[in-house]
């Protein structure tokens, strides 16, 4: 239907000749930039740039399946720019929509996108147009299509979720005689249970019996916590001009239980991640709560194990996840052209992401999952119900993946984990510098 | 040289050319040779200080929001936001940690160098060397010898019954572990400057002070260090400022934690600008650390005038 679209030629490498003149002659190449956006002989090639924030392992898969859906639709180019995660991306992003002059397409973590639509970051993406392309509410989980509305617009339509979750080694399972029948762990219901379940391992082990790590890294550690705290059935409200709204009595009953796992035997007092998926991949320790995103690397290790979501130890099922997000980043004049080709490109993608789930994540668009290839897929298909349990961040306009919001969990919490603050001072300490976040006007918006 | 050419030009008019021939080509050769420095020096020096001044008095928002003129709320709330104020004595507090062993170390390694050690270019070679190295290494060589697992320090601690040491991720310890990398790293430098004026010493000194019977101690005292006054002055004032400056080690090594204990001025700066979106109010805390520095640098060059006088 748009094959025949007049595209512009070759763009890419002229852009980059552009954008290296720009950068030797100062400022005063910029008008050259511009040019070129207007450019339209009659190849047929779109060429639409792509920025998103996936390294490793899953910078390999996205462009993989980049490669496949331009080979795919045989008229698109993509240019492809990865960023650091974090706040190296978001503020590069963020520059680059507020000044109008953004990529044709970006990927955003869902919990941040509430933070940036009101701000006009970010353009809304068309639903009839998304229909056309055969995306629409139907197509998606409830909870994750409904992350994408802000103020009745969709602002995101997710890739994937990728959801905080167990991983166990099977053989280390079956030794502590806590691997039922049908090859799944054993179930726990409280929080002794599974404590006695990891001691049960650590005793297999010799070292410990779940690996999980915290130190200088906000992102596990408010990760699990959000988990814990969810599973009691609490919420967390954070609406600017107002104090916080929490469950105080679960949030510390969370952060206790949390101590009690890091206590040198059940898992490792003071560890970062890398060392928690070192021990587990090295076959040291019976368990391991992380990110889907470390299938991979637990695949490489060549060791038995199997994955599920975190047991619900506090009556509520709850998983805590974000979904990595295809967004329209603000343009002044975005180009028709190039618009369509981004809801097409998306389209493709998301109809191809089963290679996606190849990197652990879940992908979103349900044709994919509902495929019985996807049963097919193992581990992945034993913790694919986390999509119906996923929580987000709290919405607020400084939380979400790679966020401040993380960091001021780390300074008030760490102490906890370590064992020089209570927890009660740990968090009210947190909740008083999100208080003060709250106090001021939200600078997105003002 | 400028307000000769000037003069010529605006006394004798169109003249000038013929009559002092070579004079404005001369001022316009000059002009050419300092524009590239002059325009890179406006656009990205003078232009930003000017209309970071600005900013600083609006809610200007990283996202093209805000921008209206709200006159000194900025400057008012940072002067009683608690954050800016721990921020600001953070950067404090590792300027005085660093830089006393930033130069006391420097010089007693420059000395030692300089006593004729067999060598010399191994010691020389080894002390400089880490100072080549980038922020990211180090930070990353630092964090892993930190590591409280795995770390080489707490392995050497552990052959003597010592319990792993979280460097990093104690409040107490954290910003006392960054000095010490920032000493390996940056040391180097103000040894070189050290090394480079003892070598400058005339031998003479020396020479009449050991006809006159002086020690080595004496010596050390009374000649080698007065002679070093000078370079003492210059070391002192370019470690005050770097050391004012710091940013990358910090946010590689510790991100500023725990609770905040390590986060310096640049990074809650940044904090507020780029990530917290607040454009306004980060320009307001600049010029607030701005003029902190201004205070340090006078102080510091009163000093310094009057040892000299």
């Amino acid at each position: 239907m748009t094959r025949s679209r007049p595209g512009g030629p070759a763009l890419s490498r002229r852009r980059m000749l552009a954008g290296t003149a720009a950068l030797l002659g100062g400022a005063f190449a910029a008008p050259a930039l511009t040019g070129c956006t207007a450019a339209g002989a009659a190849s047929g090639i779109t060429n639409l740039s792509y920025w998103h924030l996936l390294s490793g392992g899953d910078g390999i898969t996205m462009a993989t399946l980049v490669a496949e859906v331009e080979k795919e639709l045989g008229d698109l180019a993509v240019d492809q720019t990865v960023l650091a995660w974090g706040a190296p991306y978001y503020t590069k992003l963020a520059m680059a929509a507020a000044g109008g002059r953004a990529p044709d397409i970006a990927i955003m973590h869902a919990s941040r996108v509430t933070g940036w639509a009101p701000g006009g970051l970010l353009d809304p993406w068309d639903l009839d147009l998304l229909a056309e392309f055969d995306i629409t509410e139907d197509t998606f989980k409830p909870r994750i299509w409904e992350k994408g509305f802000t103020d009745g617009k969709l602002y995101s339509v997710a890739l994937d979720s990728h959801p905080f979750i167990m991983f166990f080694n099977t053989e280390v399972a079956d030794d502590a005689g806590v691997l039922a029948s049908d090859g799944k762990l054993i179930e726990t219901s409280t929080p002794d249970e599974f404590l006695d379940m990891a001691l049960e391992m650590q005793k297999v082990t010799g070292q410990h019996g779940l690996s999980w790590g915290y130190l200088n890294d906000g992102a596990q550690l408010w990760r699990l916590f959000y988990t814990f705290y969810k599973q009691h059935g609490a919420d967390m409200v954070l609406e600017t001009g107002k104090p916080a709204q929490f469950d105080e009595d679960a949030a510390i009953e969370s952060l206790e239980y949390m101590t009690k796992l890091v206590d040198g035997t059940v898992a490792a007092k003071n560890s970062d991640i890398n060392n928690g998926i070192a021990e587990f991949a090295g076959g040291k320790s019976g368990l391991l709560f992380s990110g889907v995103w470390e299938l991979r690397t637990m695949q490489d290790a060549g060791i038995p194990f199997d994955a599920t979501t975190i047991p619900t130890l506090f009556g509520t099922p709850a998983v805590y996840a974000d979904s990595h997000a295809f967004v329209l980043p603000h343009q002044s004049n975005p180009d028709e052209t190039k618009r369509r080709a981004a809801y097409e490109f998306m389209s493709t993608l998301l109809k191809d992401s089963i290679e996606w789930a190849g990197a652990g994540h879940i992908p979103a668009y349900l044709p994919v999952i509902e495929d019985p290839a996807y049963d097919d897929l193992i581990p992945q298909a034993h913790y694919a119900n986390a999509a119906d349990l996923i929580n987000y961040d709290p919405p607020a306009w400084f939380t979400g993946s790679g966020s401040d919001f993380q960091n001021y969990f780390l300074d008030a919490i760490q102490g906890v984990m370590l064992g020089g603050t209570t927890p009660e001072a740990g968090f009210s300490s947190f909740i008083a510098r999100i208080n003060t976040l709250l106090s001021k006007p939200n600078p997105v918006t003002v | 040289m400028t307000a000769t050419a000037q003069n010529v030009l605006s006394d004798t008019g169109a003249t000038a050319r013929s009559s002092h021939p070579g004079k404005p080509r001369e001022t316009l050769t000059g002009w050419g040779f300092i524009a590239p420095f002059g325009i890179l020096f406006i656009l990205f020096m003078l232009v930003p200080i000017f209309w970071g001044i600005y900013l600083s008095f609006t809610n200007q928002s990283l996202t093209g929001a805000g921008g209206d003129f709200i006159g000194v709320a900025n400057y008012a709330e940072a002067l009683g936001d608690p954050d800016m104020w721990r921020s600001m004595l953070n950067t404090v507090w590792f300027t005085i940690l660093s830089t006393v062993p930033l130069v006391v170390i420097a010089l007693a390694l420059a000395l030692l160098v300089n006593t004729g050690l067999p060598g010399q270019w191994l010691w020389r070679l080894s002390f400089f060397m880490p100072y080549l190295l980038a922020s990211t290494v180090v930070s990353l060589i630092w964090v892993w010898l930190y590591n409280p697992q795995l770390g080489l320090f707490n392995a050497i601690l552990g052959w003597f019954g010592v319990d792993p040491v979280t460097w990093l991720q104690d409040p107490d310890l954290a910003m006392l572990s960054v000095v010490v990398t920032t000493v390996w790293w940056t040391i180097g430098f103000n040894f070189l400057l050290y090394l480079a004026a003892l070598q400058n010493i005339p031998d003479t000194q020396y020479e009449a002070a050991s006809l006159d019977g002086a020690g080595p101690w004496r010596t050390l005292f009374s000649i080698t260090i007065p002679q070093l006054g000078p370079t003492t002055a210059m070391v002192i004032v370019l470690q005050l400022l770097a050391s004012l400056k710091v940013f990358d080690q910090i946010y590689q090594m510790t991100g500023g934690g725990p609770a905040g204990t390590t986060r310096s001025a640049i990074q809650y700066i940044f904090e507020s600008g780029f990530t917290g979106f607040r454009f306004g109010y980060s320009s307001a805390i600049s010029y607030i650390f701005f003029i902190l520095i201004i205070i340090v640098s006078v102080i510091q060059f009163r000093i310094t005038a009057r040892r000299s006088a």
